[in-house]
């Protein structure tokens, strides 16, 4: 093979340069766009910039101002709060709507289900949110009215500071379920019936088929999709943002949003900077919380 | 609920093949299914039957599924209000050249990553692969700085350049580059075709169903994205479709049900067209690699 030519051979520099020029685009555009940035964002985290006049070092004062922002904790609490709730939901009713899909169904059927889970996905989000502010209207949306049906008084989903997270998380839910399904089924079809039927030797019933076998083999699943669940849920930003715009005061604000708020309506470069690595942090640490601790419950086959 | 899957396992163990009593696990849980699909559903029926309605009918309740007087007027207010048609030429022109650039800068970078030997080769995919840690809220504020400094802040090369290079898309063509035999690239290195050739003649036809993956995947993603647009386009009329949307709220979100309506519909009918005719394939691509630019 080419590669194990000498280092000096015309062929092996030939392939080097190949090598590099396949690769031109792919360095140019990371440098640029992702890894010159993620430095820059450090730089940034030090200065006072408000891109009209120049910027000024101000050494830590960022830092200090993120741990005296009194307006973050609540913000970091709220996002957690929206994000563990969306992900726990997500992942409880798509195994469950994904144990009913995978049995024999008409192929019209069971292509009827998959159709209407996973549309809302790839809809935008846009799309989505616009749709529900107007179905969680608290006096002429459709939800109230359904709830009104059967006594439930209405609920003032997108004005109260205690309804209005929990808007955000079913217009979530309602968007991304379908994806956790069809996940979902993909591993459970991908469990050799072996395992079912030395189960069923073994005279185990259906719980104990469900619990003792479907579950462990299904656990890798259940963490690929807690791991980009985590990620994804607490940069949450498009359905707040245009559901209740943070609101009431910030009862829905989340971490993204306030970025956004100190870095593009306020032109704090700094300290929208220094929000957004303490966010990089958080999610590191999550993720390898949620490896560190998959090492329990995650079963390889 | 979970007793219905295996039902066909169960009743295979028995010598009595007596008739099976009605099966009333399945039945529940298509009932159930059928609430869950339903509720999917409802809301497009509902948003749909808005924009064709007046401004006073579009909240009647209880809700109808065809308004009494359809009207046109939403449609023709959405234009009249915003650059409807600038959004959708805007999004389909950002969605399809990002998508063009990420199928060829990523399936070179796969390509070398998978076949060739070069110093630094393992080290710069580890530095690629950690990338994909950083989020894009780290590196948006530098981004938009440096746009604003080359002057292309509210253009749509400021989203278009940066979405060119995918460590993401690398690494989903790098897996199935290497599954391929190298059986041809060797009968074809004899034949005296050069990396290219056989990276052009060779690698990519045989790569159609990661190419077609990624490319789904990437259109989805940019025709659906918010918060870029949101923060890099200021006038409307080069605004993308998702951030369009919102405008015709108009300030205060005071704008009309039905505008709304009308553009959401719009937005959503030829996605739902696209998506009956490759659902099949849509739902298998994005759900093996996630929804990711």
């Amino acid at each position: 093979m080419v590669s194990r030519l000498l280092p000096q051979s015309p062929l092996r520099r030939k392939e080097i340069l190949a090598a590099y020029l396949f690769l031109l685009p792919t360095l140019i555009g990371s440098a640029v766009f992702i890894v010159g940035p993620m430095f820059a964002a450090l730089g940034l985290s030090v200065v006072q910039w408000n891109l009209l006049t120049p910027p000024q070092f101000a050494g830590l004062a960022n830092y200090q101002k993120l741990l005296s922002d009194t307006r973050i904790d609540d913000i970091y609490l709220t996002t957690f709060k929206i994000a563990l709730a969306t992900m726990a939901i997500k992942l409880l009713l798509g195994l469950v709507l994904a144990v009913l899909l995978d049995q024999k169904l008409h192929r019209w059927l069971s292509g009827f289900f998959r159709l209407s889970f996973f549309f809302p996905y790839v809809v935008s989000v846009t799309a989505v949110a616009l749709m529900w502010s107007f179905l969680m209207n608290k006096d002429l949306g459709l939800v109230n009215y359904l709830l009104g049906q059967i006594g439930i008084e209405r609920i003032p989903w997108l004005n109260s500071s205690a309804w209005s997270p929990v808007a955000v998380v079913i217009t979530d839910v309602w968007k991304e379920l379908g994806f956790y399904v069809i996940v979902f089924l993909g591993g459970l079809q991908s469990i050799p019936s072996e395992f079912y039927d030395a189960a069923q030797v073994d005279g185990a019933n259906r719980w104990q088929i469900f619990s003792r076998v479907t579950l462990p083999l299904l656990s890798p699943t259940i963490l690929f999709l807690s791991v980009i669940g985590m990620i994804g849920s607490v940069q949450i930003f498009a359905q707040p943002q245009i559901l209740t715009d943070g609101g009431p005061g910030d009862a829905t604000r989340t971490i993204v949003m306030y970025i956004y708020e100190q870095g593009f309506r306020f032109f704090d470069m700094g300290y929208a900077s220094t929000i957004a690595l303490s966010l990089f942090v958080v999610i590191f640490i999550l993720t390898l919380l949620q490896f560190r601790l998959s090492r329990r419950w995650v079963f390889y086959q | 609920m979970t007793t219905s899957v295996y039902q066909d396992h169960v009743s295979a163990t028995g010598a009595h093949v007596a008739r099976k009593p009605w099966p009333w696990a399945k039945i529940a849980s298509i009932v159930l299914l059928l609430v869950c699909a339903v509720i999917m559903i409802a809301p497009f029926l509902w948003i749909m039957q808005a924009a064709f309605s007046d401004a006073a009918a579009a909240y009647v309740l209880p809700p109808r599924l065809f308004p009494s007087e359809p009207t046109l007027a939403n449609f023709q207010a959405v234009f009249d209000l915003v650059p409807y048609g600038s959004f959708i030429l805007n999004s389909l022109f950002v969605a399809t050249t990002i998508t063009i650039g990420q199928l060829i800068t990523c399936s070179m970078g796969a390509y070398a990553f998978a076949r060739l030997e070069f110093p630094g080769k393992r080290i710069l995919f580890v530095v690629l692969l950690a990338t994909l840690m950083i989020p894009l809220q780290v590196t948006i504020v530098p981004q938009f700085i440096l746009m604003r400094q080359a002057g292309l802040y509210n253009t749509h090369a400021a989203i278009i350049l940066p979405a060119l290079v995918s460590p993401f898309g690398i690494f989903l063509l790098r897996q199935y580059f290497m599954t391929i035999p190298t059986e041809l690239e060797d009968a074809a290195r004899i034949d005296g075709a050069g990396y290219f050739t056989i990276f052009w003649r060779i690698i990519v036809p045989l790569s159609a169903p990661a190419l077609t993956t990624l490319g789904i995947v990437c259109f989805v993603y940019w025709w659906n994205e918010y918060f870029i647009p949101l923060i890099m386009i200021n006038s409307p009329e080069l605004q993308l479709l998702p951030v369009g949307l919102t405008l015709l709220r108009g300030r205060y979100s005071a704008g009309a049900v039905g505008n709304v309506a009308a553009g959401v519909t719009m937005a959503v009918i030829p996605v739902l067209i696209i998506f009956l005719f490759f659902q099949r394939h849509i739902i298998k691509s994005i759900a093996t690699t996630g929804l990711k630019g």
